[in-house]
């Protein structure tokens, strides 16, 4: 077994796309995400790669976009507010189908907000922060050896679906040192980005959907002559407003993005038997699987699902979870976002009681163990 | 049954504290615990008293922040009033003798009596005996290193060597050594201090077996 390495989440972030192939980085360095950059400016120019520091996040996922459209494995880091603003070309990225990961260590928002707080106030802005229907992947690791794991992850759904990717962690996963192994990922783990099969000719469809309704759009420079918007567009590329097409490319661009759901399974604890399930993500789920542990040494059959998939829902997962439950309480660090998805899966069969903390400050096991036994002693006395 | 000791360092910029926590985190990681670090971060680190935490244990660590540290290093009297003096959960629990702290005997300005304070001259011991006040962090860490008793002596200095710059590494093992002494002398001397020394540190008899090992070497 090789050692482990005393390594700092962001850190484990940067060495992770290296490890991915990532070659070109554009971003603004943002608390408390500005580690990611750090390392890349050091490391990506001596590799070939290109860093630039752009003089806002527009331009930054601008750039991003860019470096995509070259050949390039790209991505930017940042944190609330600076994804705020790349939300308008993640929409581009999203219906143009140009692949690229934006990692986001959450702050305390909204604004400028909490600088160097742990939130996880950013989980709807990856689902609806860009206007439209946007079919969007947004991954949640829960230490900093699965930050490692996701961020390698996140570059293969992104080159194979041809989609952006987020990567979305706290501020206490970002700064905090684990002892980890970062392995180097396998080729399949790896993934790869695959060109159209056609030469270039006159009649060739850039936009021409595989049978996973991925669009192979070649990289720019590689001969062929092909058109990117930000409009809706044909197979050619070019803008059209057909009613039944525009329909029927958001239905691809949604189905597309469903192949990350059985690529990132959850990690379920104690789920067999349980009562009361407690769902959980990012640094939340490590004290949740505390407090599960302590409310079964107190006779409450309590599971947790860890869901490390926020978007698209992993709706299988969760209503599975909840079967056989009397209880559900989803514990997050925000007034409530992935716990409305929840509620709504839920559907009223399962009682749902949130733990919902905003202000700066991660959950404890203790205050998670007082919320559940409250709520149980509540549901027996209604 | 498992444990967990959480250590929090704390002082003022420059002093090297955020080092010392890493050198610790890493002596554990060797020893094969699971360990984890956390920071402060926000711009109270500049300048003001900073802190770096560090939590130990032999299984997997929920929640690497931790409300109350069994072990409050405090190298600055601005860090310990911020981190020790000033927070009742902290004062109760060093009442209660659930916590220890360890301070600079000249640079924390302790109010009398206050128990399970154990004071050491970190710095002067630096700058009169070794000749770098810089190193104080590091006659910390091996004063930290006897105190919590899980771990070799020769572990810690090679977490200290390994940390260091080559031009460092004999003075800083150096200081590692002294420091590990000058805990063992005080532990050796009080015996109610070792009594609050295991309390707070979940010792199971390993304070007492380490003793007499570092006895010989000191």
């Amino acid at each position: 077994m090789a050692e482990r390495q005393l390594v700092q989440g962001n850190e484990a972030c940067a060495r992770a796309a290296l490890a991915a192939g990532c070659s070109f980085f554009a971003g603004y360095p943002i608390s408390p995400s500005s580690e990611i950059a750090e390392l890349l400016a050091r490391e990506l120019p001596g590799r070939g790669g290109v860093f630039i520091q752009m003089e806002d996040e527009i331009a930054s996922m601008g750039a991003v976009l860019g470096g995509s459209l070259g050949g390039r494995r790209a991505m930017t880091a940042t944190s609330g507010p600076g994804f705020t603003l790349m939300q308008e070309h993640l929409g581009y990225a999203s219906l143009a189908e140009i692949p690229c990961v934006v990692v986001d260590v959450m702050r305390g928002g909204p604004s400028t907000g909490l600088p160097t707080s742990p939130s996880q106030g950013d989980v709807m802005q990856a689902r609806w922060g860009s206007h439209g229907d946007r079919a969007t992947i947004a991954l949640a690791p829960g230490n900093v050896a699965e930050v490692y794991t996701l961020t390698v992850e996140a570059f293969r759904l992104a080159e194979a679906l041809r989609t952006p990717v987020a990567v979305l962690y706290d501020e206490v996963i970002g700064h905090m040192r684990e002892g980890v192994q970062l392995p180097a990922p396998t080729a399949a783990q790896l993934g790869r980005r695959t060109g159209p099969i056609a030469p270039p000719s006159p009649d060739f469809l850039p936009y021409q959907a595989n049978k996973a309704g991925v669009a192979m759009v070649p990289d720019f420079g590689r001969g062929y002559r092909f058109h990117v918007t930000g409009l809706m567009h044909d197979e050619r590329g070019y803008p059209m407003s057909d009613h039944a097409q525009v329909a029927a490319l958001l239905e691809r661009l949604e189905r597309k993005v469903a192949a990350a759901v059985p690529a990132v399974p959850p990690e379920r604890y104690r789920l067999d038997d349980a009562d009361v399930v407690v769902l959980a993500y990012g640094i939340v789920a490590r004290t949740a699987r505390a407090a599960v542990d302590t409310l079964r040494e107190q006779g409450v059959r309590a599971g947790l699902l860890r869901t490390r998939l926020l978007w698209p829902l992993p709706v299988a997962s969760v209503t599975e979870a909840l079967s056989g439950a009397s209880l559900a309480v989803v514990a997050e660090m925000n007034r409530g976002q992935w716990a409305f998805e929840v509620q709504r899966l839920a559907g009223g069969h399962v009682e749902v009681s949130p733990y919902l903390k905003a202000g700066g400050s991660v959950i404890t096991a203790e205050e998670l163990v007082e919320h559940v036994l409250f709520a149980t002693r509540e549901g027996v006395g209604a | 049954m498992s444990w967990r000791i959480d250590v929090r360092c704390a002082g003022s910029g420059g002093q090297g504290l955020a080092l010392a926590a890493v050198v610790l985190a890493e002596v554990g990681l060797a020893a094969g615990c699971e360990v984890a670090l956390t920071q402060e971060y926000g711009p109270e680190a500049r300048g003001g008293a900073s802190r770096a935490d560090v939590a130990i244990s032999d299984s997997v660590i929920a929640n690497p922040q931790c409300q109350v540290p069994d072990v409050l290093l405090a190298l600055h009297d601005k860090a310990w009033r911020k981190f020790g003096a000033g927070v009742p959960a902290v004062r109760q629990a060093l009442r209660a003798g659930e916590s220890v702290a360890v301070v600079d005997r000249d640079l924390v300005d302790l109010a009398p009596g206050t128990p399970h304070v154990l004071a050491l001259p970190f710095e002067e011991v630096a700058r009169e005996e070794l000749r770098a006040k810089v190193v104080a962090n590091m006659l910390a860490v091996g004063a930290l290193g006897r105190l919590m008793a899980r771990f070799p002596a020769e572990l810690v200095e090679h977490g200290v060597a390994q940390r260091s710059p080559a031009a460092f590494r004999e003075l800083n093992i150096l200081a590692t050594r002294r420091g590990w002494a000058m805990m063992d002398a005080l532990l050796e001397a009080d015996a109610t201090v070792l009594v609050a020394a295991r309390e707070a540190v979940g010792g199971d008899g390993a304070a007492e077996e380490v003793t007499s090992d570092a006895g010989a070497r000191a």
